[in-house]
This record gives structure tokens, sequence and C-alpha cells, in this order.
């Protein structure tokens, strides 16, 4: 039996009178791929942002056990310090620093990690020079891993979309994580894309010891990659099981090509 | 040995920085010879105490994306502050300068902490009134500023173990010059650190940044300050340099012209702010002011009309030419030799038919 990792229990979110998420609860094991699927509008986006601390009054509990091995309730921790937990995100529309080069947008995913402050940077110290020797080092092997180190020097601005999602993923593994949450990866990629985005996928979760969750609208490409999938239809749950339960499951048919209410 | 500097130049800015330094330090030399005038050292010097302040400028303009229209405001704050620490109290020189700076960042924390939670133009109304404030404080404050008259100081006086040595004016250049190539190192250090790429994450999409553990307010924060402080710095060069300090000089036209100055430079450059200190007040103080002395104000109406153009036509700012023109440069190229070639030709055709 694997361990828990992420446990989300009775998470509620309301904008106003519309409810986003309701009464939802799923949890992630150790070193296990999660895809979180529903129609439009479902609330997908508003629970990774739950999760990640960027919406704060939620209800409901989010158990997280850290890479330190501690649990920790999510909700009593700031939206910059969830990263230190092991726990890290990517977004939909890629969000780099389009003036950075590659290798620095990828050393940006390592802030926290840093030891020295602003006055070690300026005066260069010994172990300032020897800190950021580290994470470049880091950032390059993570960069060799993604087959990016060609292009480490170049802006981010200007690469194909495929490359930059590819940069966005690198930047999260700079920080050790023990859970990636992944916001349609696969979305603006074309079939040779996705097809390597998912062997990728695999590639991370082995190398790096992780558990992933991720939105997706691409089905084939949820189906092929993820252990267990969690259906939400209007923020409640709809299903949660393995790919072949939830392609015969019902309600999930339902709310995906619309049901037969009205007769 | 020049293979070593070669490389060391290629590889390393500070270097840069350094030789750079050392260029500008014959600019006395050349005052002294009679090559330039007189008065256009102070010009010069000028243009080092606005590249100072616009370096700082450039942190949170360029990199963190926030506006502050109290830079000449603070500027004033360091001039004031020196003279009043070394007139009143008789401190030494370099002690007067680390209190002078210490108490600009204890000023920098608060105002930032006031208003650094708003944005945009908000932002800009907020350090505008932060600025006329602190002009009003030096044009009313008599025992501060000296009111309307203003207060004199003197070339930087350094203590040595039996005497006390003031430097002259050549050699008071010299030390702006140290100052200047000393910012520019301490900016470039910041910038290449995790502190610079938090800044540019930052401003550049807030929502990552965060969830990559990059505390939004302290890093507006140390910009602010850092800014702040390298203005203060700036102030206490101009008043050491200028031997006083006169209240009007600190009014939100000089703020507008040090943003002009970081706009026609180039954001993020770190010689750009050089440049745009040399095109916005050089340029007008050296040539156009005399060549178009019946039109007031000159300076205002070219340095207006230049920031229209360059935010429209060219908004990475001029530093950034000397690659167009490499560009431009290779473009034409094949065609001049074309055309050359040609020319070569005839004439030689012409010289066949002749013979």
């Amino acid at each position: 039996m694997r361990k828990t990792i992420l446990n989300i229990n009775n998470l509620s979110m309301q904008f106003g009178g519309l409810k986003a998420v309701d009464d939802l609860s799923f949890d992630i094991k150790e070193n296990e791929i999660v895809g979180l699927i529903g129609p439009n509008g479902a609330g997908k986006t508003t629970v990774f942002n739950c999760i990640t601390q960027f919406y704060k009054d939620d209800t409901g509990e989010i158990i997280f056990e850290n890479k330190a091995g501690k649990i920790v309730d999510l909700n009593k921790v700031s939206v910059t310090k969830v990263i230190n937990h092991g726990l890290v995100r990517t977004f939909q529309n890629v969000e780099l620093v389009k003036d950075l080069s590659i290798i620095d947008n990828v050393l940006i995913g390592g802030h926290n990690q840093y030891k020295t402050g602003v006055l070690g940077h300026i005066l260069k110290t010994k172990w300032a020079k020897l800190e950021e020797k580290a994470q470049y080092e880091k950032a390059l092997k993570i960069l060799k891993f993604l087959n990016l180190d060609g292009l480490k020097d170049f802006y981010a601005y200007g690469q194909p979309y495929g490359i930059l999602k590819k940069i966005e993923i690198a930047r999260t593994l700079m920080c050790n994580p023990k859970l990636i949450i992944l916001d349609e990866p696969a979305a603006g990629l074309n079939d040779v894309e996705t097809k390597e985005l998912a062997e990728l996928i695999h590639q991370i979760k082995d190398e790096y010891k992780c558990s992933i969750l991720l939105v997706e609208h691409d089905m084939g490409f949820v189906m092929d990659i993820c252990d267990r999938i969690c259906a939400i239809s209007f923020g409640k749950l709809l299903a949660f099981d393995t790919p072949k339960n939830i392609q015969s499951n019902k309600t999930v048919q339902e709310a995906y090509l619309g049901g037969n209410d009205d007769e | 040995m020049m293979t070593y500097l070669k490389q060391l130049y290629k590889t390393s800015y500070p270097f840069r920085f350094l030789l750079f330094g050392i260029v500008l330090s014959f600019l006395p030399l050349l005052s002294d010879l009679d090559i330039i005038e007189f008065s256009a050292l102070t010009t010069w010097a000028q243009i080092i105490i606005f590249a100072v302040v616009a370096l700082g400028l450039n942190l949170l303009l360029g990199f963190s994306g926030l506006i502050s229209l109290s830079t000449a405001g603070f500027m004033g704050f360091g001039a004031y502050t020196i003279t009043f620490l070394s007139n009143r109290f008789d401190l030494p020189f370099m002690l007067a300068i680390l209190i002078t700076l210490a108490i600009a960042a204890a000023i920098g924390v608060f105002i930032g902490l006031l208003s650094l939670r708003v944005e945009g133009i908000y932002l800009a109304i907020a350090t505008l009134f932060v600025g006329e404030i602190l002009q009003q404080i030096y044009k009313q404050v008599d025992w501060f500023s000296g009111g309307f008259s203003g207060v004199r100081f003197h070339y930087p006086q350094f203590n040595l173990i039996f005497t006390t040595i003031e430097l002259t004016r050549n050699q008071t250049f010299i030390f702006l010059v140290a100052c200047l190539v000393l910012v520019m190192t301490v900016i470039y250090n910041i910038i290449n650190s995790r502190t610079g790429r938090a800044l540019m994450a930052m401003s550049r999409s807030e929502h990552a940044a965060q969830a990559m553990g990059i505390n939004i307010l302290k890093y507006r924060l140390v910009a602010f300050v850092t800014s702040t402080v390298i203005a203060s710095f700036s102030g206490i060069l101009y008043a050491s340099f200028m031997r006083g300090v006169e209240p009007t000089t600190w009014n939100l036209n000089l703020s507008l012209f040090i943003i002009a100055m970081v706009v026609v430079g180039g954001y993020k450059s770190i010689f750009g702010m050089f440049l745009g200190a040399f095109v916005i007040h050089g340029i007008p103080t050296f040539w156009l002011n005399e060549m178009f002395a019946s039109i007031p104000g000159f300076a205002y109406i070219f340095s207006g009309v230049l920031i229209i153009v360059i935010i429209m036509f060219y908004s990475v700012g001029l530093i950034h030419i000397h690659h167009d023109i490499k560009k431009l440069y290779l473009k034409i190229k094949p065609y001049v030799i074309k055309a050359y070639k040609k020319l070569f030709t005839k004439k030689q055709e012409k010289g066949d038919k002749n013979a």
C-alpha cells in the first residue's frame, strides 16, 4: 500500500453566489499520476489555486505530507511558502520571464533554496559565489534531462510553445518537488509534442520520485498517462477511479456529452 | 598579458566598468590642458551624478516595473543630510556618508511600506507627493537646509592620522568616477543574482513569482530601498562636487529628467544609464542651449520629444543602437561592394574604350 501524500477533504470555494468547488474530496498517493478532468468551467483551475494557496478563503482541509516527511495543513501556509514544502505548479498560460535567458528562468525556481542574502550578492562573497555555482549546475542538469541544454543561454522570448512549456516544467524541478501540479501541460502542443510530453512526465515521475497532479482536456493523453482520474463537474466530484472505470462511468459520460434531463 | 586582458574584457563586466572609469578619469587632464572648457568638467560631473541616480531608478523602473516620482527628493535628502552632518556635527566625510545612507534606507523602508501596496498610477501619485513634501522641507526648514538660500559644502575631506586633506576639484571628479564604477558594479551584482531574477519574475508575472516562493512586497521593498539609497548617494556626490545645495534643484522636473534618462538610455542596461544621462543632460548643456538660446527651455522640448520618439519607435533604448547599426551595415555591405565593383569595372571599360 502506497502512502498518501495529499489529502483533500471537503474542499469548497465560493465566488459570490457561485460555488466553484463544492465539497470535493480526493487524495494523491506517493509516486502516482492523478488527472483532474471536467467540462469547461468545472472548477479545475480553482482547485489548483486552492491547493497552492492563491485562494485563501476556501473551506475544508488540504493535508500534505511535505518533503521532510511532516504533515502540514496547507491552508495555514502562505502562498510563497508552499514551494518550501515540495509542492510546485505550472500555469495554464505559460508564465515565464520572456526577457531572461532560459537557464535564468529555471534558476528562478530555485529561489528559496538560497541561503545568502542581498548583501552577500552585492559583495560577491565566496559563499554566495559557491551557492550560485551549485544552483547553476543543478539547473543545467535539469535542462540536460529535458534536452534543453543547447538552448540555455537563449532568451525565453520567441521560443516555440512546446519549449516554453518544457521550461516551465524545468523550473518546477528546481525545488526537489514531492508533488508537481501541471495546469494543462499539453494545451497548444501538436501530436508529436504531446507524445513526447507523456513520456517526459513518466520520466520525471521515476527520476525525481514525485507525484503529479494534472488538469488536461486531451482525453487520450489523460487516459494514457494517469494512474487515477478525478472527474468533476460544477465543482462536484463525479467519480474518482482508474482511467478504465472512468471511461465506462455513466455520470462522467453524461457530464461530457450532456444528460437526458429533459426527457 | 594582452590576451589575458582581452579574455577578461570579454567575460567580466566589472572589468569593463573599471576600464570605462579609467577613460573618464582622463577628463580632468583634458580640462587642465585646455582641450575642454573648465565648465565642461562640471557638466561631465553632473552627467556622472545623474548616471548614478539613474542606475538606482533603473532597478525600480526597468527591473521591478515600479515607478517613483520622488527620486529628486531623495537626491536632495542625501545632499542636505551630508552637509548638515558635516557642518553641524563636524563628522568625518566617510562616517557622514554611512549615516546618511543608513537614514535614507530607513526612510525608504518607511515610505515603501506605506506606498508599495499600490502600484501603477497610484504609486506614481504617492511618490509624487513624497517628493513634493521633501522639497517643501528643504525650502522651509531653515535649521536643516538653510531655507531658500541653501547651504555651502566643501570638496570631500578625508581624515588621515595627523591631518585632514581636502580633495581638489580634479580629484573630486575622479572620486565621482570611482563612485560611478562602484555603483555600476553593485547594480550588476544585484541583477545577476537571485535578487535580480526575483525582481524580473515579480514584475513579469506576479503569480508565477509567488508560486516560486518570491515574496512580492519584500522584493518591491528591496528595489525601492536600494533605489532610495543610491539616489541619496548621488545627492551626496552632487553636494560634494558643487560645494553647496540649493532647494530649488530637487523638484519634479529633475525626477522626470531622471526617468527620461532611464527610458532613453535603455531599460535594464547599465552603460545605458550613462548614455541616457549624457543625452538628456549633456547634449543640451554642451550644445543645444547655446545654439537655441533664443528659445528658453529648449532642453525640455528636446528631452520631451526624444522620450516620445524613443518610446514609440525604439523602446529598447539608445544603448542598443550599435547592434542595429551593425545589422544595417551587414545588410548594405553586399550592395556597397556590388556598386563599388560596378563602378570599378565601368571605369575599366571606359579606360579600354579610350585606349
